[in-house]
């Protein structure tokens, strides 16, 4: 009997072994890849190996899709999986330490300052200009300027090519704000209608009314748990991007052409005190909430309203993900109103994701064409699936909404790619210097310790902006105020920064 | 025949000895035989020690595009007089080791004493216990983030369950007054089979004579636990405590996984903070500081219970 349970229970545990890899991989999102872009294949490579560095999970589906284009020329690919938090740390400690690890690094391109800056990252403008074009020309005309000049470039030079075009929309139960009972309900209660909310404090009211207790009503039915009017990415790490759609609606920028610290202005605060009062119409866990958390409370019905990364959208589409498919608008992320009556909207770009080549990789070529096919050549078939969270960033993406299959039609698709388009019209960059993820760090710490209770809006903003200040010192002041302010003229040359 | 005549019969030429397959076996020995495990220890430990040392008297920011730049002993000053989050993160995990290893240690007596007493099902039940030690840090953060879910986690449904639907539960780990808490639960529920193995096999050492002769002399269970159990067991549970102190006090795995140090900085430990210092901002000369004073409290607290132990020794000699 001993020997019996023994064997069954040796069984279940190769079964279960051995499931992931009996599962099929993935194939590509299409039955034929969309015929969208002209390009060829290269000479072979030979027998080369290419190691893919990425953050894991279904970011790194593309290369799973497209591995025969790769085994046409030579190439296999290795891919290396990192946390999506620990992207910075696991690559700069590679690069420091010249292990020579990976051929193709992808990281989110607030980093381009310590990487190129560095000198980690090869120069990719020969690469670009070799003939034929067909072959090694990324398009760079094709991809929406921030993008082009933000992500991509350093010191004048091209280092990467852009693979997602992250920014945040707000996303919002569309069913819920169309519903005639809670139209009535709302104009009754604040006496006006109930749309997408233009300015934070319409925002936080909007979010009010839609807060709900398990038993109450919600859209005609009676709910069987709490509802919640809106969430947030609450966790350590990411939090502050969503203090930051306040801070820079508000007008306000990181730093003054001196470098010294102007992250705790009268209207940092302000934009701060908001975020802490979403959080009395927030789920009571929203500080535990990372990118699938948060997905998940708007997908699976929890919340009213998020802002989210632009891939939500796509996801909601999926039965298997979401409960609330075809029932999610896409709108600008809220403003504030200034002196002038105007509100200014604006929504954070924060990870995004680009490809480059590492210095001191053996196959230089075979890299810098495996970052381009995915850049280019296949890139509306990978930005236009819910397979993956890769977002549009060529205008080309913006341009074939009838790839955009998950949508209910192709009207839908224009919709979300108009929302997506609007927010990329007032979007607003990370740091993108050296020492941004310190910069992103100490912030982020004292947004926490505000939402957490620990300090006052004002004592976080405080205690940040006196960090900021020692870390420039730290890095070297002179050469920091040098590249900030390359910086903000390229902010301004893109009409990011009014 | 003591060691001094047996050194005395052997004559004074015979320095080499044979082994019994008839090898040469110098003075010197041994000491080649040991010496490569020597080097590979030195160039693993000791050379890696000094190299960190030297950096800790160095400002060596990795993202600045400028070297190391000898500072003598500011990276220190900075960390102990300058560093309120140095401070925080030291004052959290001196709650988690008093709590936790504290905890640790009361319920893996207590159970250690309720199995010793069990015979037939001993072994079972301790395999039994031993579960959550044998599972990794990383599994049972992962498993434990599932257990604290506020919407779908089983913790709040059981909670909800058991008192009829009047509690709801909470988001235990969104908190600040509940995440630490909710931290040291799992460190509990994952170390307190070691402790329970250790007092086990102290309790099983303790001459059964102790007992009898407390007996004789009309000692209840109390008493003979009291005076004769805890004395006896006192020293190998303080080696428990020492391992699990420094294990505690190098908590990070379970805080990544289930806070990263949130919410605000509530369970930021102080390993997790210098994680933060060395991985997120390469600030590599100052990490290394706050690793050396890290290495230093260790040092001290060892000192005062290796003391007791041999303090221990003495008195019984």
């Amino acid at each position: 009997m001993k020997r019996f349970l023994y064997t069954v229970l040796a069984l279940v545990m190769v079964v279960t072994v051995a499931m992931p890899v009996l599962a099929q991989a993935p194939v590509p999102p299409n039955e034929a890849p969309l015929d969208v872009y002209k390009w060829d294949y290269p000479e072979s490579f030979g027998n080369v190996k290419i190691a893919v560095i990425g953050d894991a999970g279904h970011n790194l589906k593309p290369y799973e899709f497209w591995k025969e284009d790769f085994a046409k020329v030579g190439i296999t690919i290795e891919l290396i999986e990192v946390p999506f938090s620990e992207v910075y740390e696991k690559e700069m400690a590679e690069f420091a330490m010249g292990s020579g690890a990976f051929d193709v690094v992808t990281f989110y391109p607030a980093y381009i300052g310590d990487f190129a800056g560095n000198g980690f990252l090869e120069p990719l403008d020969e690469y670009m200009a070799k003939e034929p074009a067909s072959v090694w020309d990324p398009k760079a005309e094709d991809v929406l300027p921030p993008f082009w000049e933000l992500y991509c470039k350093f010191g004048g030079k091209v280092y990467a090519l852009p693979i997602d075009g992250d920014v945040l929309l707000l996303q919002y139960r569309k069913d819920l704000f169309e519903n005639p009972d809670e139209m009535a309900a709302f104009k009754a209660k604040y006496g006006r209608d109930l749309v997408p909310p233009e300015t934070w404090e319409d925002y936080l009211q909007v979010a009010e009314f839609f807060t709900r207790k398990k038993g109450d009503k919600l859209g005609g039915e009676t709910l069987d748990h709490n509802f919640y009017g809106a969430a947030f990415y609450g966790m350590r790490g990411f939090s502050v991007f969503w203090f930051l759609n306040r801070f820079a609606s508000a007008g306000g920028m990181y730093f003054d052409e001196n470098m010294n610290a102007t992250i705790n202005t009268p209207e940092a605060v302000k934009g701060l005190q908001n975020m802490i009062d979403e959080m009395k119409v927030a789920p009571p866990d929203v500080l535990a909430y990372g990118y699938e958390e948060l997905k998940d409370a708007f997908l699976k019905g929890y919340v009213a309203m998020v802002m989210q990364w632009s891939d939500v959208p796509k996801k909601s589409n999926d039965p298997q993900l979401s409960n609330i498919v075809g029932k999610v608008g896409v709108a600008l992320v809220p403003g504030w109103k200034h002196a002038d009556g105007t509100v200014v909207h604006r929504a954070m770009m924060p990870v995004g994701r680009v490809l480059a080549v590492a210095k001191d990789s053996a196959n230089k070529e075979a890299a810098y064409w495996v970052a381009k096919h995915i850049s280019y050549d296949r890139s509306l078939d990978d930005v236009a699936t819910m397979l993956t969270g890769l977002d549009p960033y060529r205008y080309s993406h913006f341009a074939h909404p009838e790839a955009y299959k998950m949508f209910a039609d192709v009207k839908t698709a224009e919709i979300y790619l108009k929302g997506v388009e609007a927010n990329m019209a007032v979007g607003f960059p990370e740091i993108f210097i050296p020492g941004s993820a310190a910069y992103t760090d100490a912030l982020d710490l004292h947004v926490q310790k505000a939402l957490a209770g620990e300090e006052t809006p004002e004592q976080a903003l405080a205690a940040a902006a006196k960090e900021w200040d020692a870390i420039t010192d730290k890095l070297g002041r002179e050469q920091q105020v040098k590249l900030w302010q390359q910086a903000l003229e390229s902010y301004k040359a893109l009409g990011l920064v009014k | 025949m003591s060691t001094k005549t047996l050194t005395q019969a052997v004559p004074a030429k015979a320095k080499r000895k044979h082994t019994a397959v008839g090898l040469r076996v110098g003075r010197w020995t041994p000491t080649w035989f040991v010496l490569p495990a020597v080097i590979l220890l030195f160039l693993i430990t000791i050379v890696p020690f000094l190299i960190e040392l030297g950096l800790s008297l160095h400002s060596y920011e990795l993202t600045s595009m400028k070297g190391a730049e000898f500072i003598w002993l500011k990276n220190y000053a900075d960390v102990l007089l300058g560093d309120a989050r140095f401070w925080n993160a030291l004052r959290v995990t001196a709650i988690v080791i008093v709590a936790a290893v504290g905890l640790e240690m009361f319920f893996g007596v207590g159970l250690a004493l309720l199995l010793n007493r069990l015979r037939g099902s001993r072994s079972l039940i301790t395999s039994l216990l031993l579960i959550p030690v044998m599972i990794a840090p990383v599994v049972s953060g992962m498993m434990w983030d599932m257990i604290y879910d506020d919407k779908f986690g089983p913790l709040n449904y059981l909670i909800e369950m058991f008192s009829f639907g009047k509690f709801e539960g909470t988001a235990w780990l969104a908190q600040t007054s509940t995440a630490l808490p909710s931290v040291i639960v799992v460190d509990i529920w994952q170390w307190t089979p070691f402790i329970i193995l250790i007092a086990l096999a102290g309790l099983q050492s303790i001459p059964t004579e102790l007992y009898e002769a407390g007996e004789v002399d009309g000692a209840g269970p109390w008493q003979a636990l009291w005076y004769i159990t805890l004395p006896m067991l006192a020293p190998v549970m303080v080696v428990g405590f020492l391992i699990r102190f420094m294990d505690a006090f190098k908590l990070f795995d379970i805080v990544y996984l289930l806070t990263r140090g949130g919410p605000g900085s509530a369970t930021e430990t102080i390993s997790f903070y210098t994680y933060v210092r060395g991985f997120k901002q390469f600030s590599l000369g100052y990490t290394a500081a706050l690793a050396f004073l890290q290495l230093i409290v260790i040092i001290f607290v060892s000192k005062v219970f290796i003391g007791y132990l041999q303090r221990q020794r003495g008195g019984e000699a």
